[in-house]
């Protein structure tokens, strides 16, 4: 084997939808991730049910990775349209392995590294057709030092369902993949590190690790309705939850869904829903009436390109509005946003629990780029979490849902509780919850239903802030959220090594915003930079409106995410 | 464990006369000569019949004049939005199957804002009890046309008449696979109540639709009127057969009647008995090791 070692790799395999694109990416991902490395995935599927062009991006390190990365190392091609597709980002030094002989003849362009392999013939040969992507899968093992032996252990496993013959064929279809590569003369510089360490990890797509983050919270009920990109969590929530003896249902609309699980919260049960965002614009009366009632609720928002049906299966941060403040009247809301597929994890069990804690509803925004990507992240052990149970009324004196409290929160009776029947109404209401319109009462119950919201900065993490050790006022500093996060992080990495001083800010409670955080970390920061993946700069919108900051707006919606180059080179723009 | 949860657990707990069940902290809502007061006589009755005990008893409303009567029930309540009792009322069940579920609500609540939410609660066989206080119009707007309203109504959005043809709410229920249909004069709440009553005791969805006169905003629709209109069907009618109950009530509309009494009833397994069915299948239970599903994680 020549090249050199390259702790940090991005193979992209590209093809038609069906040819097994997909299967390819998940297999590397596993195999990287079983023999320790840490993995990143990124894909994009044809908008079309059938065919289409679809890629999937593996980044695999030796060390810790943030985010999908700039552009690929490696291109698979696995048709002309593939290539076609990513022919311009190829630049000198790129490696690709394509299928030859085939429909398409690549024009290689200077400096990039061709390696033709017999994909679709070899496979022909061996009689096994729909064995082509694992002769590319084979030719990539060989040729990028991808680790082969995880590698067979994941197919056999995968396939053993299928019984001996299947798993055989596939194995051999591999080898003879290794084998046309090495008979190539390797010329690129490329190959993947040997992992330092081998950690306990599970492998998991930010959809599924809600629907788990969700289990781990003692999640009961679950409505939801289909919708690109948010059903994965229902799919996952769907196949495990019967496990736990929960209740899932798949109601007739998001109204109906969000509708469904304030019934069962009211019932005394953890209840949840996922949608997208037009899925939230339709739950927007309900959550009003879940912050009025006082109801514990989970609502997930993987976020799509909007507005309207816009763009289904892209990315875009742009529901923050929505999110706060959609709905008429004042009504609040706690929302969270997570950066990555551990924070899927581990913000959903706290969003459960604020919910619990506070009686109202619970945001959790995602996004298109994390619902499917996949990462490698430590196994969660879910004696770990602490987990919160709404304040329960202790059968004492007379029973008032709505009574006026020190913190604001009122204890909750359970249906079937002696002595605790009570109505939940969207009426405004007095303590005993029957309707009441005064002026002092609705004055009275709204500063209640608000000033409850007051100590929720104390129950989640404060914002991380990424400095170098023992740095100063840094010239400039970045403010992200959601999925950006990971990008700034590696971006700010690349800055210092090249001797900016430059700081990030990560808060992942979005609403109420942490307002004294976020003026100490300005006030460190000479300057201040938010990138967004929205048109209106959102976030940057309430960081004006709330704190004395005034941050510059850094917005692309193109329904990709940022990648790490962008951002580097957004900043030695200002400080130019 | 697992064992399939039902609401008639809670029945014969109590021995409570009818106005016991009345919630007397909410001052009277209704017009004078309402309708509605035959649908809460009724409904506490029905109640009272059962000995049902009221601490797992849930009525659940929408927004409307008749989405008022939880407030006079003495149980758990929940008032929500305009159209979405239906499915708040499928969450509380789904997620407590031992609670019995009433639901109550207008012709508009019902048939219009949530017309969506009706098809799937009758087919898909929630065990709840959906009362339909139909009057033919809005009253808490002050007398717009509904979907149940006459077509020669005028009304505030229609000064110059309607134009529009009325849907029957029992042949709509009847085709969405509702498994009890049962309709009366809301004045009639003897009718009502045992209607009320053998709702509740069917397992499944349960749809009632209470005849309501509006005194202030439908001249057309009287407490007369309707009374006169009713017949009690034909002792001989099958409640088995769908497609029966279908003719009886198409017959009645061409000849200007109105059939009460239970139209239809069948067995299906409600929703919540096939997914406990679904939890045992798996072998599901609240304890079940988490572990064991973050290990299929594992690369």
């Amino acid at each position: 084997m020549q090249g050199i070692t390259k702790n940090d790799l991005i193979i992209r395999i590209g093809g038609e939808g069906g040819e097994g694109v997909i299967s390819v990416g998940d297999f590397i991902t596993q195999a990287c991730a079983r023999a320790g490395l840490d993995v990143y995935t990124f894909k994009t599927f044809p908008a079309e049910i059938k065919g289409g062009y679809a890629m999937y991006q593996v980044r695999a390190s030796t060390e810790r990775v943030y985010n999908q990365g700039d552009i690929f190392d490696v291109l698979c091609a696995f048709n002309g349209e593939a290539y076609n597709m990513n022919r311009a980002f190829l630049r000198p030094g790129t490696a690709i392995v394509y299928d030859s002989p085939s429909d398409f003849t690549p024009d290689i362009p200077e400096g990039v590294h061709a390696y033709p392999i017999p994909m679709t013939q070899t496979a022909k040969e061996m009689n096994n057709p729909r064995a082509k992507n694992m002769v590319a899968m084979g030719a990539l093992s060989e040729l990028f030092n991808i680790p082969v032996e995880s590698l067979r252990e994941v197919l056999t496993t995968k396939f053993a369902r299928k019984g001996e013959e299947v798993v055989q064929g596939n194995l051999k279809a591999l080898e003879r993949g290794r084998e046309l590569a090495a008979a190539l003369k390797k010329t690129d510089p490329w190959a993947i590190g040997t992992p330092k360490s081998k950690q306990e990890v599970i492998v998991m797509s930010g959809n599924n690790a809600i629907g788990l983050g969700a289990m781990i919270a003692g999640l009961d009920f679950f409505s939801a309705y289909p919708i690109t990109p948010a059903t994965e969590v229902a799919i996952y929530v769907a196949k495990h939850l019967p496990k736990r003896g929960g209740t899932l249902i798949q109601a007739e609309d998001e109204i109906a869904s969000i509708s469904q699980v304030l019934g069962a919260s009211y019932a005394g049960k953890k209840a949840m829903t996922s949608t997208s965002g037009p899925g939230l614009s339709l739950m927007s009366e309900m959550l009003g009436m879940a912050f009025m009632a006082e109801l514990p609720c989970v609502v997930v928002d993987v976020q799509r390109g909007g507005p309207s049906t816009g763009l289904p299966t892209k990315h875009e941060q742009s529901d923050l509005f929505l999110a706060i403040h959609g709905g008429h009247g004042d009504a609040g809301r706690i929302v969270l946003s997570v950066e990555n597929v551990k924070d899927c994890i581990d913000l959903t069990v706290v969003a459960f629990n604020l919910a619990e804690k506070y009686q109202c509803p619970v945001l959790l925004l995602s996004d298109g780029s994390l619902a499917f990507s996949t990462q490698s992240v430590p196994c969660p052990n879910p004696d770990d979490y602490k987990l919160v149970e709404r304040k329960r009324w202790d059968g004492k004196g007379e029973y008032q849902r709505y009574k006026f409290t020190e913190d604001g929160i009122s204890p909750m009776a359970d249906p079937g509780t002696p002595g605790g029947l009570h109505i939940a109404t969207g009426l405004e209401h007095s303590e005993s919850g029957l309707p009441s319109y005064t002026s002092a009462n609705h004055e009275a119950m709204q500063d209640k239903r608000f000033s409850k919201l007051k100590t929720v900065v104390n129950d989640v993490a404060p914002a991380e802030v990424d400095a170098a050790q023992g740095a100063g006022t840094a010239d400039l500093g970045i403010i992200a959220w959601g999925s950006t996060i990971g990008v700034v992080r590696e971006a700010l990495q690349r800055l210092r090594a090249e001797g900016y001083n430059v700081k990030g800010f990560y808060p992942k409670l979005l609403n109420p915003l942490p307002a004294q955080q976020f003026e100490d970390f300005g006030a460190s920061c000479k300057r201040l930079l938010l990138p967004e993946v929205n048109f209106l700069g959102q976030l940057a919108h309430f960081v004006r409106a709330e704190t004395s900051l005034r941050p510059e707006s850094y917005t692309i919606c193109g329904g990709m995410p940022f990648t790490p180059e962008m951002i580097v080179n957004k900043v030695k723009e200002i400080l130019a | 464990m697992n064992a399939i949860l039902q609401p008639h657990t809670h029945f014969n707990k109590v021995d409570f006369k009818p106005k016991d069940f009345k919630d007397e902290k909410t001052p009277s809502f209704w017009c004078a000569g309402c309708g509605h007061y035959g649908v809460l006589t009724g409904l506490l009755r029905a109640l009272s019949e059962l000995g049902v005990d009221p601490n797992h008893l849930v009525s659940v409303s929408g927004i409307g004049c008749s989405s008022r009567l939880p407030y006079f029930v003495n149980s758990y309540k929940m008032h929500t939005l305009h159209g979405r009792a239906g499915p708040v009322a499928t969450g509380v069940h789904l997620a407590r199957p031992d609670l019995a579920v009433v639901v109550s609500g207008g012709d508009g609540d019902g048939f219009s804002i949530g017309g969506g939410h009706m098809p799937h609660l009758a087919r898909k066989n929630i065990n709840i009890t959906y009362i339909l206080m139909d009057n033919h119009v809005y009253g808490l707007t002050k007398g717009q046309c509904s979907p149940t309203s006459r077509e020669e109504m005028k009304a505030a959005v229609t000064p110059y008449g309607g134009m529009e043809e009325p849907l029957d709410p029992i042949l709509y229920m009847l085709t969405y696979g509702a498994t009890y249909v049962g309709q009366a004069f809301a004045g009639n709440a003897k009718l009502g109540a045992q209607l009320i009553k053998g709702g509740m005791e069917h397992n499944g969805f349960a749809f009632i639709n209470l005849l309501s006169q509006c005194p202030s905003f439908n001249e057309l629709d009287t407490a007369v009127s309707f009374r006169n209109a009713c017949d009690e069907v034909d002792p001989a009618h099958d409640i088995s057969d769908r497609n029966a109950a279908m003719q009886v009530v198409n017959k009645a509309k061409q000849e200007g009647r109105i059939p009460t009494g239970l139209l239809f009833k069948s067995e299906r397994p409600a929703l919540h008995e096939r997914m406990a069915e679904l939890v045992k299948r798996v072998g599901g239970h609240k304890d079940y090791d988490l572990k064991k599903i973050i290990d299929l994680a594992r690369p």
